[in-house]
């Protein structure tokens, strides 16, 4: 087994045979990224409305399923309707902080079971428990701290009450936002990605992010597209017009 | 690949596979589907071009500092709580692996699709020490279940029919299961969502690592890569040191191009990017995670003449287009990484010898160079490649002489008038309508796969002195 300086001096031997050959260069990058993901922010203010269309149309090419809510009381009732459909038993969520919404009133009214785990819930038998309830919940609501409209995919970031597999494990996924999380370009999530990164107190503090774009898929028996391999088999973004207060990057 | 399968000459496995009725017909479809879909994407996105351009740069400029990257890396993937391991080949990857498997009493591990372990031979290794590894994304249990390789590197099960897996998966499920896709489909996610959540140890490549971040990025479409990085208390992550990249303003801009390459998707499903193993306040992920730099090679080639290899993404877009994969499929090239680039790739694991009869496996047409996202200039190279086999003597001594003898030939001007001259004689009882269809002794090998050219009544330097 080769030490850590053993291996990087032999890369730096052979990198040093090549000086002055290459002349290439890396990607242009934001000089200030958090400056630069402001710049994003206040330029989304405006072009929303069209980020959002593009969204649509590219969500639903891959299979996305779209839904607009006027209200934020709308949006349980969409979600009601979306569980009843699919005769879903258990729902798991975000913390309705981390969601900006809590759907316990109105799935409860509905008969229907609902984990949402707490941010503050870290230990070994919550953890357990959670694993358990989202392994067998029908139905996955999220919120998605950014929704890219060039190729309808939605960002989500894990963290304390936004666990991984809310979006993973359960057979159908529900993502819900408003107009402040709409990005147009995969530019401008790199520009996002550089902020996250620069200011910690807003990568959520989770190990994880995840681009989602459609249903899990494959095509690996003779070609034929199959949905719902591992991950969800639907996946539906619901747009709502009223503001949710979701505790979000910014 | 199988001792067994490398036993056989090139020209005998090229054989079978074109003997292979099923494999002709799948491999016609799948490749011409890929291209389409390929197309497709690339039409609709005209800034594209820049982007292959601006990508092939980062990977040229990466190279350029892989020392301090790769610091930076795992600086980076260390301070998020992770640990990083340095193997210079397969066999010492392999022990980093097995080492944690003996000391953390781990029985199974779930794996993501990862051409780094295949190439180090992980599964068989891992097998050997009493550990189950378990492929989960579908086209890699299939075969997997089938005891085979993958014989395409992101359709890894293109060769199976759907009767064949249909009998693979009903196996498992001690039931028969219709050879339907939706059934089978299925089927193997209550099959795999088992192991998922009773493994012990997840195993991924890396698709990229972002150095400034300490990121590692997974590229998948089922879903698994995620399983795999949320569920089992280890996460162990193989890649090889090329991967590395500066930034997230660069990851954007090879994720922009890398689906589209590969499937014409404009993302995956899931492109996921993982920082360490679990957070403070988080409810899943790892324990655990340890990040394994693999060089196999591939070190020396920064400033060697298989460099570009390096800087190869792993979409699958040159096997499509290239007539011999088509012909062939990914099995007759006999190692980890077939087609175009797998040649070069595996003269840089395994040596120039491994490909001494592989650097001729192509028509050198270019198609390749021209889908690459990033460009490479892989004719360029398997030329190079042969000329290397030829000066190293690894070809056969009967080659090497056919072309010296043709090298003079061609380098003389009267040799190459009286060579024509001589060969229109000589081909008189053979040629038909312009061909040469069976030629006698070892000409014989030529004519047995393909026509010659007869050469012509009046051959283009005679035609051109009268032009002038």
């Amino acid at each position: 087994m080769a030490t850590r300086a053993e291996f990087i001096g032999r890369i730096r031997r052979e990198v040093g045979k090549t000086a002055g050959l290459f002349t290439a260069r890396t990607a242009p990058r934001p000089a200030r990224p958090a400056e630069a993901a402001e710049l994003v922010k206040r330029q989304m203010a405006e072009r929303w409305p069209q980020a959002l269309d593009r969204f649509r149309e590219e969500f639903e090419r891959v299979a996305g399923v779209f839904h607009r809510a006027a209200t934020r009381d709308e949006v349980s009732a969409i979600i009601l309707a979306i569980a009843r459909e699919r005769s879903a038993r258990g729902v798991v969520a975000w913390d309705p902080a981390s969601l900006g919404l809590d759907l316990g009133p109105a799935l409860g009214a509905a008969g229907l079971s609902l984990e949402a785990m707490g941010a503050a819930e870290v230990g070994e038998a919550a953890r357990h428990r959670h694993r358990a309830s989202a392994a067998r919940s029908d139905l996955g609501v999220t919120g998605a701290d950014f929704a890219l409209a060039e190729t309808g995919t939605l960002i989500l970031l894990s963290g304390a009450g936004r666990p991984r597999s809310t979006s993973l494990l359960p057979a159908t996924h529900v993502a819900v936002f408003d107009r402040r999380r709409l990005l147009e370009s995969l530019e401008q999530a790199g520009v996002v990605l550089e902020a996250l990164h620069v200011d910690p107190s807003r990568s959520m503090s989770g190990a994880v992010i995840n681009f989602i774009t459609g249903p899990s898929r494959t095509a690996d028996i003779e070609l034929t597209l199959t949905r719902g391999v591992h991950g969800p088999k639907e996946v539906h973004a619901v747009f709502v017009d009223e503001p949710v207060s979701a505790e979000t990057p910014w | 690949m199988s001792e067994e399968l490398l036993r056989t000459p090139f020209p005998e496995r090229a054989g079978s596979a074109l003997r292979d009725r099923f494999l002709q017909e799948a491999l016609g479809i799948a490749t011409t589907k890929f291209i389409g879909l390929r197309r497709e994407s690339f039409d609709g996105f005209p800034e594209g071009e820049a982007l292959r351009d601006r990508a092939r740069s980062i990977k040229e400029a990466t190279l350029q500092k892989l020392d301090v990257y790769l610091g930076q890396l795992a600086d980076n993937v260390e301070a998020l709580g992770g640990r990083v391991h340095w193997a210079d080949g397969a066999e010492e990857a392999r022990e980093v692996v097995l080492k944690l498997c003996r000391d953390r009493g781990v029985r199974m591990a779930v794996k993501s699709k990862s051409m780094a372990t295949e190439e180090i031979d992980l599964n068989e290794a891992l097998e050997r020490a009493g550990v189950a590894p378990v492929e989960t994304d579908l086209g890699e249990y299939i075969i997997q279940l089938a005891h085979e390789r993958p014989s395409h590197i992101i359709a890894p099960a293109i060769h199976k029919t759907k009767g064949q897996i249909a009998d693979l998966i009903s196996a498992v499920a001690r039931e028969p299961l219709a050879a339907d896709p939706e059934v089978l489909t299925a089927a193997a996610r209550r099959q795999l969502r088992e192991k998922f959540l009773q493994a012990d140890m997840g195993i991924t490549g890396a698709n990229f690592a972002v150095a400034e971040t300490g990121t590692v990025v997974l590229v998948t479409n089922e879903g698994n890569g995620r399983m795999v990085t949320s569920l089992p208390r280890i996460h162990v992550a193989i890649m090889g040191i090329e991967k590395v990249i500066p930034s997230m303003s660069d990851l954007v801009v090879f994720l922009a191009i890398l689906a589209r390459s590969a499937t014409g998707q404009k993302l995956s499903s899931y492109t996921t990017l993982v920082r360490g193993p679990r957070q403070p306040g988080e409810l899943e992920g790892p324990d655990e995670f340890h990040l394994v730099l693999l060089d196999s090679g591939r070190a020396t080639q920064i400033a060697g003449p298989l460099r570009e290899a390096l800087y190869c993404l792993r979409c699958g877009a040159c096997l499509n287009v290239c007539p011999v994969y088509r012909q062939i499929g990914g099995h007759a090239y006999g190692y980890t990484y077939p087609g175009p680039i797998g040649i070069l790739l595996t003269a840089m694991l395994r040596g120039s010898r491994a490909v001494a009869d592989l650097a001729h496996a192509s028509s050198l047409c270019g198609a390749c160079k021209d889908v690459c996202p990033v460009r490479i200039d892989i004719p360029r190279m398997l030329i190079e490649l042969r000329e290397q086999v030829a000066r190293e003597e690894i070809a056969p001594r009967r080659e090497r002489l056919v072309f010296k003898a043709l090298g003079r030939v061609l380098a003389s001007p009267a040799a190459f008038a009286l060579s024509a001259r001589l060969g229109r004689l000589l081909q008189r009882p053979f040629a038909g309508g312009g061909r040469l269809r069976k030629l006698p002794l070892i000409f014989g090998r030529w004519t047995a796969s393909r026509d010659l050219p007869a050469v012509a009544a009046r051959t283009f330097r005679e035609r051109w002195k009268d032009l002038r």
